[in-house]
């Protein structure tokens, strides 16, 4: 029952909470962005992050310097992090901090298998992999030909093996087939996600239900307009929407038969949360939605902290430390492609 | 100039023709001074599409996420090439380059090498079309049949061919990567039009060299 938490869950989850709560100070604000985009070369930016919270893991980095080391340095310190909470957490709250890399887990499946349809060395793959995604044996899905396979030889060990009963077929991997297997495993984690997280209940199950029918929704919108002028069928496209969010269940059949941006806006406007994301673009644009849709989380995700005495805070957390290396990516790029007018296209403020 | 041609030979055609000859090396210079004009122009143009076209890509990888969209997920595995170059040399001192974009296996031009396709009848009908070779969009409305529904099935196939470049990356990519997809090809164009002007410019170089030389001598 709600408003109870307060008695018990400093037993157990007060000292990670706390622990969160200082990582969240850490992040990156409005002044700190405003430093990174005046700078010149990566070097500059390289001696900016040197005075923040990425020091340690910047300061060592030779000359000269390419985005991606910036961004895998960054990611290197959200994963000591996590690992951190991961091996001072009891249940339900480790295997709730599970399930937030599950999503890594995924992509990484994906990029393996990808990678070795396209007769790419395994240990060049294992390399390009998220760190928080991997597991032991994900070296061997360079062996798997088919989904039965995958499944068989290596998932079944995995905590994504429950996620791969709706895709198992002995069809042998292409293009189109691993893109629908990721996306029918990924509506399959959130809505297993979303239903542990109704069992949490209280506070976390709350905010984590707006949180993930959000992630459902901005997913839908998504594999709608990529879908656009592709082979996907509308069935199959409506397949890969999740069976909850805001728009379950007649969203989707809207967005299932959309042609073009301007009939998924036309869905989307009918729902008032997500009107004024589509009130902030042109007619026929798709260019600032990315943006605009990260906006609303970031917005989301920091009324998570407002609260205590609950699991939402660690996924929060997590996402908008997602969220910042995102940015700096971004900075880094426009600094390198010499486009800093461009900087402000994609950088979301956190706070 | 003139007075001086007329009092030479004010009543046989030799003064006109220094005349004409005059006006033959300026034409050169022009079109010389043209072609070099051309070319910076077109080495901007291309310097700005390219710009363009790496901050799509820059920007379909902040969509999509750095795993999906890397160097690692590159096609190793043989296949032909999209897009092949043609060099005309109809005339040793001026090639001409010609981009075959979405070219058959048939023609052998083209591709020399031997290679399985699974769209052999998409190619028969791209060889039966007059060779399907375009610079820019606007030959491709100068060289698809009269009938719309011609030019709908040649604009399909040249949008499956687009997808199917980009299917190393996954079939539901952004919009963004297919715009950095159509800004590195509009590059492309531009390098073969750069080529072919190029080719132009130190043609009427090696002419207005030739014609001052035989001037001095």
């Amino acid at each position: 029952m709600y408003g109870f938490e307060a008695l018990t869950f400093n037993i157990h989850g007060g000292y990670l909470e706390a622990i969160v709560r200082g990582y969240r100070s850490g992040l990156l604000t409005a002044a700190d962005y405003n430093n990174l985009c005046q700078c010149e070369t990566l070097d500059d930016i390289k001696m900016h992050l040197t005075a923040t919270e990425y020091g340690p893991y910047l300061q060592n980095e030779p000359s000269p310097l390419h985005t991606t080391t910036i961004v895998e340095k960054c990611t290197l310190k959200l994963v000591d992090e996590y690992k951190h909470m991961l091996c001072q957490a009891t249940e339900p709250l480790s295997t709730f901090l599970e399930y937030i890399t599950y999503g890594h887990m995924i992509d990484n499946v994906v990029l393996i298998v990808t990678g070795t349809l396209h007769e790419r060395d395994v240990q060049e793959l294992l390399e390009k992999c998220h760190p928080l995604g991997m597991f032991d044996s994900i070296a061997t899905l360079a062996v798997a030909q088919n989904m039965r396979e995958l499944y068989r030889l290596v998932l079944v060990d995995t905590p994504l093996a429950p996620y791969f009963s709706e895709c198992i077929t002995s069809e042998d991997l292409d293009d189109m087939n691993i893109e629908i297997m990721r996306n029918t495993l990924y509506k399959a984690y959130l809505e297993d996600f979303y239903q542990f997280c109704q069992k949490l209940g209280g506070a976390t199950a709350e905010i984590m239900s707006d949180l993930l029918a959000f992630e459902a929704d901005r997913r839908a919108v998504n594999i709608s307009i990529n879908s656009i002028g592709t082979e996907l069928t509308r069935d199959d496209r409506k397949k890969l929407y999740s069976n909850f969010g805001l728009l379950y269940p007649y969203g989707h059949e809207e967005l299932a038969v959309c042609e073009d941006m301007d009939q998924v806006r036309g869905v989307m406007e009918k729902y008032p949360p997500y009107q004024p994301i589509f009130a902030k673009l042109s007619y026929g644009e798709s260019q600032m939605l990315d943006k605009a849709f990260y906006e609303e989380e970031v917005k989301r995700l920091c009324l998570a902290f407002e609260q205590q005495f609950h699991y939402a805070v660690f996924f929060a957390y997590m996402r908008l430390k997602e969220q910042e290396i995102r940015n700096l990516m971004w900075v880094s790029e426009c600094v390198a492609q010499n486009q800093k007018s461009r900087v402000h296209d994609s950088v979301v403020f956190i706070f | 100039m003139e007075e001086e041609n007329r009092e030479l030979n004010p009543e046989n055609g030799s003064g006109f023709t220094k005349q004409h000859q005059e006006e033959e090396e300026d034409h050169k210079v022009v079109k010389f001074l043209d072609s070099a004009d051309s070319y910076l122009d077109l080495f901007d143009s291309l310097s700005s599409t390219l710009r363009q076209g790496w901050l799509e890509l820059a920007t379909a990888r902040q969509s999509m996420g750095a795993s999906r969209i890397n160097r690692a997920l590159f096609d190793l595995k043989y296949h032909n090439a999209a897009t092949s170059l043609q060099v005309i040399q109809d005339d040793v001192k001026q090639p001409n380059f010609t981009l075959c974009k979405w070219v058959s296996t048939n023609n052998q031009n083209c591709s020399t090498e031997e290679a399985k396709f699974d769209e052999d009848e998409l190619f028969e009908k791209n060889s039966t079309n007059a060779q399907l070779r375009y610079r820019g969009t606007s030959e491709i409305q100068e060289k698809s049949p009269e009938s719309i529904g011609s030019k709908l099935t040649v604009v399909d196939q040249i949008q499956k061919e687009r997808s199917k470049s980009l299917s190393m990356f996954g079939t539901l990519v952004s919009p963004k990567l297919r715009c950095a997809q159509i800004s590195f090809e509009t590059a492309l164009d531009t390098l073969i039009e750069m080529a072919n002007m190029r080719s132009s410019l130190l043609s009427a170089y090696d002419q207005v060299h030739k014609d001052m030389a035989s001037t001095k001598g």
